[in-house]
């Protein structure tokens, strides 16, 4: 190819342009879970698809996209309060252990964002998305407390009749889909506190995918 | 520039009660805030100052809309308008071999003595359509503006063109942090790609809006009075008559 006749990257899966502000292993659960790994897709240097696809000027819009991310989920956890009182260079610090696959580094700021309030059971809400490929749109998310009026701590189960309640019907038969997060399919009665601890994305979010049964 | 207000202090979580809220229709007054407390806007709150922007709006022929949602029981505002855009560009055949030359306006006017090359240059307006869409965003608690742009052509504008386009008075909070204030992000409802202004320092600028309006017993239109500090960065007025928008039925 002529340099002058390249123009910005991008990915494609059969058919289906991936969106890069994503999470990869939530592209993956969501399009090709079944599929072997690798995972083999398509990259293109031409006709960038203008009304799918975000730009990516530069690593700056990728950091920014992060942070932004990361400053949502601790609204919804802190009301912000953790991420505020935290420093620009600590910010810094949680995109380079990110950007440089540094464990301690980018663990050593996100415990905080990890961290809650003794008298209190768990975050405020849950920064949560659920994905399917069905619907025109892109994700659900909603507020939804970990903790209910009852002081019982509310599972994945109790958050999915909550908000796609059609994903659980029916209640008794067999399940159409599963609900799968980094590639597994937790208990429906794990608790979500402990999900949004543990299983978390970098981001603080947790992207859980709705995908039809796999027929073999 | 309100977008340049001091990041807030840290504080103690406060207990529900003290939580202030923007009431609905029905409730005695549109405004409960605690002097203490910022002002969050609930979701149902939001419908109502957007339902009631938008009698407004249709009074005076200002063009906007609702979109519900298909799948769910919300929506958000939505207006398109055009601008037009004056550039200064060279007609084909005045190129040279990079391709097209722009002429300064002096240059075009002298007489060339090659018959040639005849440098034309014709002052052109691009007709430039914007679309807005105001959101509600539940982590936040505030509403959120959304737009895209494109030429007559279908052609969209690109982030820097954006940043180009914000109006001179905002150029030096814009070039503090651009990315913390306009970027582009998928659009919740649609999954199209749509530039955004960060909700991040909302609350601190309408929180003292709001109290205000409360100590002197008038009741304000959350959207109306957030839609005229936001909008003209990007490009977006409202007519003062929508300062006079009651925020609930009179």
């Amino acid at each position: 190819m002529r340099q002058e006749d390249i123009s910005e990257i991008w990915f494609e899966y059969e058919g289906t342009p991936l969106k890069w502000h994503y999470p990869i292993g939530l592209l993956f659960d969501l399009l090709a879970s079944s599929s072997a790994l690798p995972w083999n897709i398509i990259v293109h240097f031409k006709s960038f698809p203008e009304k799918d696809l975000l730009h990516c000027p530069s690593k700056d819009a990728i950091e920014a996209h992060f942070m932004s991310c990361v400053k949502e989920a601790d609204a919804l956890k802190h009301k912000s309060q953790v991420i505020n009182e935290m420093q620009k260079k600590d910010h810094k610090q949680l995109w380079m252990g990110l950007q440089n696959d540094r464990f301690d580094q980018f663990w050593a700021i996100n415990r905080k964002l990890m961290e809650y309030p003794a008298e209190e059971n768990g975050f405020r809400y849950i920064p949560f998305r659920i994905y399917q490929t069905t619907t025109e749109r892109p994700f659900i998310q909603k507020l939804f407390r970990p903790v209910a009026a009852d002081g019982q701590l509310q599972t994945l189960g109790d958050l999915l009749r909550e908000v796609c309640p059609s994903v659980m019907a029916p209640e008794d038969g067999e399940r159409k889909n599963q609900v799968m997060i980094h590639g597994i399919e937790p208990m429906l009665e794990t608790p979500l506190q402990w999900l949004s601890e543990h299983l978390s994305y970098p981001d603080n979010f947790l992207h859980i995918s709705i995908i039809p049964q796999p027929t073999d | 520039m309100p977008l340049g207000l001091a990041s807030p202090r840290p504080r103690s979580a406060p207990s529900p009660s003290l939580r202030p809220r923007l009431a609905a229709v029905g409730e005695q007054s549109a405004l409960s805030v605690n002097m203490e407390e910022d002002a969050f806007l609930e979701e149902k709150a939001f419908q109502h100052y957007c339902a009631e922007f938008l009698k407004h709006s249709q009074q005076i022929g200002d063009g906007w809309e609702w979109k519900a949602s298909k799948d769910s029981s919300d929506g958000y505002l939505c207006k398109t308008h055009f601008q037009a855009k004056a550039t200064a560009r060279s007609l084909p055949g005045a190129s040279t071999e990079e391709g097209e030359t722009w002429f300064p306006m002096e240059e075009a006017l002298e007489v060339p003595s090659d018959d040639s090359e005849v440098p034309m240059t014709a002052a052109a307006t691009e007709v430039v359509r914007y679309e807005y869409h105001v959101l509600y965003s539940c982590s936040h608690q505030v509403p959120v503006l959304y737009f895209r742009a494109s030429f007559a052509d279908g052609r969209p504008l690109a982030l820097q063109d954006i940043w180009d386009g914000v109006h001179e008075c905002y150029q030096a909070r814009l070039r503090q942090g651009p990315w913390d204030t306009i970027t582009q992000q998928e659009h919740p409802v649609l999954g199209q790609p749509f530039f955004v202004l960060h909700p991040c320092k909302t609350t601190e600028f309408m929180t003292p809006v709001l109290k205000n309006s409360q100590k002197i017993n008038r009741n304000v239109n959350y959207i109306a009075a957030w839609l005229s500090v936001v909008g003209p960065v990007v490009g977006l007025t409202l007519p003062l008559s929508y300062a006079k928008v009651p925020s609930q039925d009179e």
